[in-house]
């Protein structure tokens, strides 16, 4: 029983760090209608600059996180500036998109590995500081985790009905062309989706990298739990994202209860597979008619 | 293996990303029917290619329900939970640890051992399985495959049901990409999971996207200039440290590039949509 519950409170921590996954991906997946493999990209240049700036050039913690951060949203605002919108206005399709983001993804990751190595890195030094719960133990880390993504979530939630701009965002992926009919920066507004998108996948990035750590191909396994998280959880509902990535965490938590952790990616994907064909529009969303699809 | 695939992306306009697991069941099939069964090189082939149509017609029952993204999804999801199986159910395929010790084959009495009798081998099935797939490209069967990829409603008003016909594409494709499983594991004579990867299935597809899609030349010229470029790319004397990273950045760049200008590939027609 006692390892159920570990398990659970893992879970808890996981969902949190799978909601920041979820909200990133979303962000671009339901405004600009388009995979973005790059997104996993970004995942892993994140958790690189951070160690460079805290490592390799001895900057503070609070320094090089937020550093790592905004070097993150620059290389994902410059992927679009140079790849995807050049290719949205020529015309092309979601496949073509989803293809150049591959290959954008391939290209960054081996130049990662290229320069920094194979090897798993990870960013603290040392054994976390652990606090005890009863029967059941919590490191800091975790703790932390717990404390970012939910907050992040729930003033992401505030942003969308508060702030003109994120609404208009929000509004984005519904009818774009009336984006530039009703006189907003279409442009900058794309800069600043992609930008608040590799944001929630740095800081997604960072807490797992302090706690496991990291290597130049988690990039792929973080995007495709994100997509999993909102595809299952309906593309236009913001909580149906986060239900969807806490779905994930506990099925994965029940999982590894069950049997053993090895079976994590097959649980993720079977849930996938098994909401498109019950519900292809995800848990939470409604039904809608041809025309408004 | 591209041609076969061909039949999926270029004739049916749905990227498949798990043709490497029909490639590796393929393989597993043949390799435990032959060591763990007895049976020969040919009744394991053709069983083999049996098992592994029943998986593609498990896999696209469900899978071809949707097109464009989430098919892309599903049959990358279909990748990972096989792939998750081959690597962890140890009992039936040892998993990680790999099989080794798969025999040659022997062809009627006649032991193949040699590298140039192995290559005369697979040239004769390439030449048998080309010529099955010229002749179904060239049917009124590709035909169909080729109106519902460029326009599937008005394929299906004039009678194409396209779940019949994009159905009977992928458990063809995925029937072929298992004889090319049994090739390879009674050529290395060893196999493991890590073969039959996503980055494979990505590779064929990538293979595809480059040569062209949708016709014959396309995949031969794909999987030509695949295979050749890591070769050129040694006469550029990078150190053996940084090569493999190098050959990868390059490819992806590639990838990109031909998104811009051509894609449809280098001699294909199917253009992605």
């Amino acid at each position: 029983m006692t390892l159920l519950a570990q398990l659970l409170l893992n879970a808890l921590c996981n969902a949190a760090t799978y909601s920041l996954l979820a909200i990133g991906f979303g962000l671009f997946y339901r405004s600009l209608r388009f995979f973005n493999i790059g997104f996993g990209a970004v995942y892993v240049v994140t958790s690189y600059a951070v160690i460079t700036a805290s490592q390799a050039l001895g900057l503070p913690l609070f320094v090089s996180i937020p550093s790592g951060l905004i070097f993150a949203g620059l290389v994902s605002v410059l992927m679009d500036k140079l790849i995807f919108h050049p290719l949205d206005k020529h015309g092309s399709s979601s496949g073509v998109l989803l293809v150049a983001s591959l290959g954008i993804y391939i290209a960054i990751i081996n130049l990662i590995a290229l320069i920094f190595g194979n090897e798993i890195k990870i960013l603290s030094k040392g054994m976390e500081p652990s606090y005890s719960l009863g029967s059941l133990i919590i490191t800091r880390i975790q703790i932390i985790q717990i404390l970012v993504g939910w907050l992040t979530t729930i003033l992401f939630w505030l942003a969308i009905r508060k702030n003109t701009l994120i609404k208009a965002i929000w509004a984005m992926g519904k009818v774009p062309e009336l984006i530039r009919a009703l006189g907003l920066p279409y442009n900058q507004m794309r800069a600043i989706v992609f930008f608040l998108s590799a944001l929630f996948a740095g800081l997604a990035s960072i807490a797992t990298s302090f706690d496991v750590g990291f290597d130049p191909h988690v990039g792929m396994g973080a995007l495709l739990t994100g997509a999993v998280a909102v595809i299952v959880g309906g593309v236009d509902i913001y909580w149906g994202w986060i239900c969807g990535a806490s779905l994930i965490a506990f099925l994965q938590a029940i999982g590894v209860w069950l049997f053993s952790a090895k079976w994590n990616e097959l649980i993720t994907f079977a849930l996938l597979i098994i909401t498109l064909l019950l519900r292809p529009h995800g848990i939470f969303s409604q039904k809608r008619r041809a025309e408004e699809k | 293996m591209t041609l076969s695939l061909n039949l999926v992306v270029g004739f049916g306009g749905l990227l498949s990303l798990c043709h490497a697991v029909f490639y590796g069941i393929g393989a597993y099939a043949t390799t435990l029917l032959m060591l763990k069964a007895g049976f020969g090189f040919v009744t394991s082939v053709i069983s083999a290619v049996l098992i592994t149509g029943t998986f593609s017609l498990a896999i696209g029952v469900p899978a071809l329900r949707f097109r464009g993204d989430p098919f892309v999804l599903v049959t990358l999801g279909f990748q990972t939970i096989i792939f998750t199986i081959m690597y962890n159910w140890i009992g039936l395929t040892r998993g990680p640890y790999g099989i080794p010790g798969i025999p040659r084959p022997s062809i009627a009495g006649y032991q193949i051992t040699t590298l140039p009798e192995y290559l005369f081998l697979t040239y004769i099935f390439l030449v048998m399985v080309a010529i099955i797939i010229v002749v179904i490209y060239k049917s009124p069967f590709g035909m169909a495959l080729k109106a519902l990829r460029d326009d599937e409603m008005a394929a299906e008003g004039l009678g194409k049901s396209p779940f019949y016909f994009f159905l009977a594409a992928f458990v063809i494709a995925g029937m072929i990409a298992s004889i090319a499983g049994s090739l390879y594991a009674t050529y290395v004579t060893y196999i493991d999971p890590t073969s039959f990867t996503l980055d494979e299935s990505i590779f064929l597809l990538v293979i595809l996207l480059v040569g062209g899609a949708g016709n014959l030349k396309g995949p031969i010229v794909g999987t030509i200039f695949m295979i050749l470029l890591p070769e050129a790319l040694r006469f550029l004397g990078l150190p053996d440290t940084v090569a493999p990273n190098v050959r990868q950045i390059l490819y992806g760049l590639v990838i990109v590039i031909l998104m811009f200008f051509r894609p449809q590939g280098i001699a294909g027609e199917f253009k992605l949509k």
